[in-house]
């Protein structure tokens, strides 16, 4: 495939020459260095950072943002992009709050704010494709809809899933466990969650035809077309999967909080899903893009996030800093990216 | 030509910028109601008020309906909430400015940002319609009057109970959604002059957590991992404070993390009833949208006005139950 690719031949020692090589080149070996760095740093930087404890704290508040960015990469492959995420994670996860404080028991509910998710993200793949609008243009009107939806149907008040609200016991309290709870008293349900769903996404992305068909769409559509694959009907799957994603992540963030204001929650966080994927190494021109870079990218944003607030630096330097990585990530790799075709 | 229309432009964006200063050096004397609405007074027309609260999407926001539903029914009067969804100010001028325009008795406003609103509560004032603020007040706009809490004194009043709760000793982290926000400012300045006053009592830092719930409590996590001998969160709002009491109390710190906070959502009643958060402070939303309303008629009616504390009603788990009640009665 590649132009160093080994024969069969090879001796031992050049086989591993060019696996090193190769390694070098592979596009999630940058963000992995950039996120070692990060960590060596803050481990000699605090005493607090390398902790059983921090980094549980760490996995735990990079799961929800960690699970949008894996869906927000294949729709980034596919060379669109959803800004509706935010509203869709605040709407589902709000209806169903609503639902178990209305009594509901958990399964209803769950199924119907994960419906929500993927009939949100659906609709916004519809209008992508035969709608003819750009999903810039689409998603952004969606935010603002959905977004309004949920004020309305909450008119405005924070959704608070307790007992005193009207939801019953043992509903609420298995919906905590699902947000709150810890897998062998240790690992928070929410990392769990995560990790099934990258692992999941991981070989979906990398070895389905699904997969293949994300690339070949993002990579080319006209070839993708031509080779027979059904560009409008892969995109929308795409969609309906980070609405999915989203709605489920929206549901975890209730069950863990456990409270919700439609006017806050989730608000301004497709910007942190779009950065979290571009770090790991997605391209908004699509074709390109992978699960595990984008967990090396949302790791760095999280681990940012910890380590600047570890070092008591101050939050505006916060901000500043995060936007400079985004910046200096993507440059990086476009600079490594043209000396790999040269 | 472009240089010049933009050094044009800059200079009379200066001029724009003093204009308010001086107006408001010259304008001692007394505010004068439109002849207009002077008019629609005599002839007995229903008033009709809008009122513009900085975010209608916010956690608040019900709070302020509710006196603003309040006082139309109790008034008989045509009032209504207005405001952007979000924080916005450039939103929040634009929608006065277009109300100006179609013409209303009077405005209540509540602003974000001091600085943006002061130029439109001018002119609103200059244009004869009466303008109160609330919740949030815009002293250097020459607003009537103001109704709401004194922040610097609920920050004091903040800072003095968790120091007797700490026993006047201890270490202390500051939460807040926006350490540059001016009623932040405000508190902050109030809650650190209060507790400034014990010397065994040490604040650490302030935490800036955002306004995004997830965010919010990640920034307390964040904040109590990295200074893990503090034994009292002072948080400055609505929101940081059930996420402090969440993370005391599934961390097993209850009763060695003593916090103290602001308003009444359900998490906080909750986690006060439980003894995890040790008080929190009532600002009485409901009583700063009605009692604004109330003091616009009696402008209209020719009354002189004056500021209206809302006052800061301090709940404990001892007393919290009468709010509770109060509440579903008011229900």
């Amino acid at each position: 495939m590649t132009p160093e690719a080994i024969p069969k031949t090879a001796s031992k020692p050049v086989d591993l020459k060019a696996r090193i090589r190769s390694l070098v080149a592979a596009r999630e070996t940058g963000v992995l260095l950039a996120l070692l760095v990060i960590c060596v740093f803050l481990t000699f930087g605090t005493n607090s950072f390398l902790t059983v404890r921090n980094l549980l704290n760490v996995g735990r508040q990079i799961s929800l943002l960690g699970m949008m960015a894996i869906g927000m990469t294949f729709v980034l492959v596919c060379r669109e992009v959803d800004l509706s995420v935010g509203s869709t994670y605040a709407i589902s996860g709000l209806v169903t709050g609503m639902l178990i404080i209305r009594g509901s028991t958990l399964v209803p509910a769950l199924s119907a704010g994960l419906a929500l998710g993927t009939a949100i993200g659906t609709i916004n793949g519809l209008l992508s494709t035969y709608g003819k609008l750009p999903s810039f243009i689409a998603t952004l009107g969606m935010l603002s809809v959905v977004r309004g939806t949920a004020l309305l149907i909450t008119d405005g008040q924070p959704v608070t899933v307790d007992t005193t609200q009207g939801g019953r016991r043992e509903v609420v309290n298995q919906f905590y466990e699902l947000g709150q709870g810890q897998l062998f008293g240790l690992i928070p349900m929410l990392l769990v969650c995560f990790l099934i769903v990258a692992a999941i996404a991981g070989f979906v992305l990398a070895k389905t035809t699904f997969g293949f068909r994300v690339y070949a769409v993002g990579g080319s559509e006209k070839a993708a077309r031509l080779s027979g694959i059904q560009v409008f009907q892969t995109k929308i799957l795409t969609f309906g999967l980070m609405g999915l994603l989203s709605g489920f992540a929206g549901i975890l963030s209730l069950a863990f909080l456990p409270s919700g204001q439609a006017g806050r929650t989730g608000v301004g966080l497709e910007l942190d899903v779009i950065a979290a994927a571009i770090v790991g190494g997605a391209s908004l021109s699509g074709g390109e893009g992978t699960i595990l870079g984008t967990i090396f990218g949302t790791l760095i944003i999280g681990i940012l996030r910890n380590g600047l607030v570890l070092l008591s630096i101050s939050p505006f330097w916060q901000t500043t800093v995060i936007g400079l990585v985004i910046i200096s990530a993507v440059g990086l790799d476009k600079w490594t990216a043209l000396r790999r075709n040269e | 030509m472009n240089i010049r229309s933009l050094q044009l432009g800059f200079l009379s964006s200066i001029l724009a910028g003093l204009l308010p200063v001086i107006v408001s050096a010259q304008d001692n004397t007394s505010f004068t109601l439109a002849k207009s609405i002077q008019d629609r007074v005599a002839k007995g027309e229903k008033p009709i008020i809008r009122v513009s609260y900085h975010d209608v999407s916010n956690e608040f926001a019900p709070f302020i309906r509710k006196g603003v539903e309040k006082a139309a029914t109790d008034f008989n009067v045509d009032v209504k909430l207005v405001g952007p969804v979000g924080a916005d100010a450039e939103k929040q001028v634009s929608e006065i400015e277009s109300l100006i325009e179609k013409g209303v008795d009077g405005l209540a406003i509540s602003s974000v940002s001091t600085d943006a609103l002061a130029p439109v509560i001018q002119r609103a004032m200059a244009q004869g319609i009466p303008v109160v603020t609330f919740n949030t007040d815009n002293p250097s706009s020459k607003r009537l009057a103001f109704v709401g809490q004194d922040l610097v004194q609920s920050g004091r009043v903040a800072g003095k109970l968790l120091a007797d709760t700490l026993g006047e000793k201890g270490n202390v982290i500051i939460t807040t959604l926006d350490a540059a926000a001016q009623w932040s400012i405000d508190r902050e300045k109030g809650a650190r002059e209060a507790l400034g006053k014990y010397p065994g009592i040490k604040i650490l830092t302030t935490v800036t957590t955002g306004t995004e719930p997830q965010q919010i409590y990640g920034s307390v996590e964040n904040a109590m991992q990295a200074h893990p001998n503090v034994e009292g969160i002072l948080s400055l709002e609505c929101c940081s404070t059930p996420a402090a009491g969440q993370y005391v109390e599934r961390n097993g710190l209850v009763g060695k993390v003593k916090i103290v906070g602001f308003d009444m959502l359900p998490e906080t009643i909750r986690l006060v009833q439980g003894n995890v958060i040790a008080a929190t402070i009532d600002q009485g939303p409901e009583k700063q949208s009605y009692g604004a309303v109330s003091l616009l008629l009696d402008v209209l009616k020719g009354n002189k006005i004056h500021d209206v504390d809302t006052g800061a009603v301090v709940y404990n788990s001892k007393n919290i139950g009468d709010y509770v009640v109060a509440s579903k009665e008011h229900k």
